[in-house]
């Protein structure tokens, strides 16, 4: 799994475009999906982090995670939501995600949070 | 634990999440046009056909409760802010006494995500706008004077507090203690004029001095916007006097990835820039990327009108020939 990539899904395009940027000087190569059903029908090496999305069409977040988890057990998730409800964050952990981002975030936090699901 | 999904009007789906969650979102308003529900994820219904989900959306607080409840929330985000001045920075951000400026980084941005300013809806009660802009102002100036001192190898000192506040009377809305201000500016509102309109500006006898002193800009160091599909394209011409740019604001600096353009025209908060510096007297051009993170409109007069913004891409070799530009007009 080490040259799996980085999976950013979310239905918006403008937060998938600014997580790619943000990302992009980190080296590692980059998936975008605009939904959970589209991140689980990617090819190739499993990713090695998600960035997720809880509240998409077609799939929810929470869905896409504990298929995510399931299908690719070794996959680090993170959880990026403007939802910041203290349970929601609770549930999201509980569900398997291995950290939970509240939307603004900022390009410092995501790229060490991401660095930090990496060495986990 | 029972389970929900939740569909909302633009067919996005939340779940599965326990009604606790739901009531947590539809009460803070995060959740407020929910068109149907389901059990299983496959099944779904209006929320009328949800009983428990209805008694949530039917008690959800009024406009005047939302706004009661904002106000509590201001008071309960001054006393932290006031608990928060004159304590050491590390016992602020929960850090060893000695750790790394990296360290102070990645605790101020978990910290100071609490009090954004656009996490506040837009028709919230003016004194929580306020306190969560007192609180991110003041973190952030802490932020920068700790880098400061790090930067030079002392330990880190609280920040400086004006005077001392007293508890505010039960019920009664305090203003917040004046954070220290930076020195006053003179700086004065730059007219903003569309590209097309404006010739790119040459160095010319006709363009008056620079007056000595305080900094303000001044007219033809600004080139001009244009809107574009997603985003804004600025393009803006450094010179010595307006590098300033790059380090007089506390949040908005080059230490911090970005810069604030003192201009009359602000672009909202989360604006996607396109910025394009013209260094005329090095003959360079630097293109980045960025985002407006805070937007000055004359609301806080102990700064100039403009816009602040943090760049979402830099080129190493950039930046580092800015840090240069910078330090060497500071040296002159």
């Amino acid at each position: 799994m080490s040259d799996g990539p980085i999976l950013i899904v979310d239905d918006d395009a403008f937060v998938r475009t600014l997580l790619r940027e943000m990302l992009a000087d980190q080296g590692h190569p980059l998936r975008e999906a605009e939904n959970g059903h589209d991140a689980l029908s990617l090819d190739g090496p499993p990713p090695r982090v998600v960035l997720l999305d809880l509240f998409m069409p077609e799939m929810s977040g929470m869905e896409a995670l504990a298929l995510i988890r399931d299908r690719w057990p070794d996959t680090r998730v993170l959880v990026i939501s403007s939802m910041d409800s203290e349970r929601l964050v609770d549930e999201a952990l509980a569900a398997g995600a291995s950290g939970y981002i509240t939307k603004p975030f900022h390009p410092m936090e995501i790229a060490s949070a991401v660095e930090r699901a990496l060495d986990s | 634990m029972p389970e929900y999904w939740i569909g909302d009007v633009e067919g996005r789906v939340l779940g599965p999440v326990s009604l606790d969650v739901v009531q947590d979102l539809v009460n803070t308003g995060r959740l407020t046009e929910i068109t149907r529900v389901s059990r299983d994820g496959r099944n779904w219904g209006t929320p009328a056909g949800f009983p428990e989900v209805m008694t949530l959306l039917l008690n959800a607080p009024s406009p005047d409760a939302l706004l009661q409840s904002e106000r509590g929330e201001a008071a309960r985000v001054r006393e932290q802010l006031r608990a928060m001045q004159g304590r050491p920075p590390h016992e602020i951000f929960r850090l060893d006494r000695n750790a790394s400026v990296d360290a102070y980084r990645n605790a101020f941005f978990k910290l100071v995500k609490r009090f954004y300013p656009d996490r506040v809806r837009a028709q919230a009660h003016p004194d929580l706008r306020k306190a969560y802009s007192d609180a991110f102002q003041f973190l952030s100036r802490l932020m920068v004077h700790i880098d400061k001192e790090l930067s030079i190898g002392v330990t880190v000192s609280p920040l400086p507090v004006v005077r001392a506040v007293p508890p505010p009377p039960p019920g009664e809305d305090e203003p917040l203690t004046p954070i220290p201000a930076p020195p006053p500016q003179t700086a004065r509102p730059l007219s903003v004029v569309p590209r097309s309109m404006t010739p790119l500006p040459r160095p010319s006898p006709l363009v008056p001095p620079a007056p000595e002193g305080p900094y303000s800009y001044q007219p033809h160091e600004f080139v001009g916007f244009e809107r574009r599909d997603d985003r804004v394209e600025v393009t803006i011409r450094v010179t010595a006097r307006n590098s300033r740019m790059f380090t007089d604001h506390p949040l908005a600096n080059l230490k911090t990835d970005g810069f604030f353009l003192a201009c009359a025209k602000s672009l909202p908060l989360g604006t996607l820039v396109d910025v394009i510096f013209r260094f005329d007297e090095e003959r360079r051009e630097v293109r980045s990327r960025g985002r407006v993170i805070l937007e000055n409109t004359g609301g806080d007069p102990t700064r100039p009108s403009g816009f602040g913004v943090r760049f979402i891409t830099l080129v190493d070799q950039d930046r580092r020939f800015m840090q240069q530009f910078v330090e060497k007009t500071a040296a002159h």
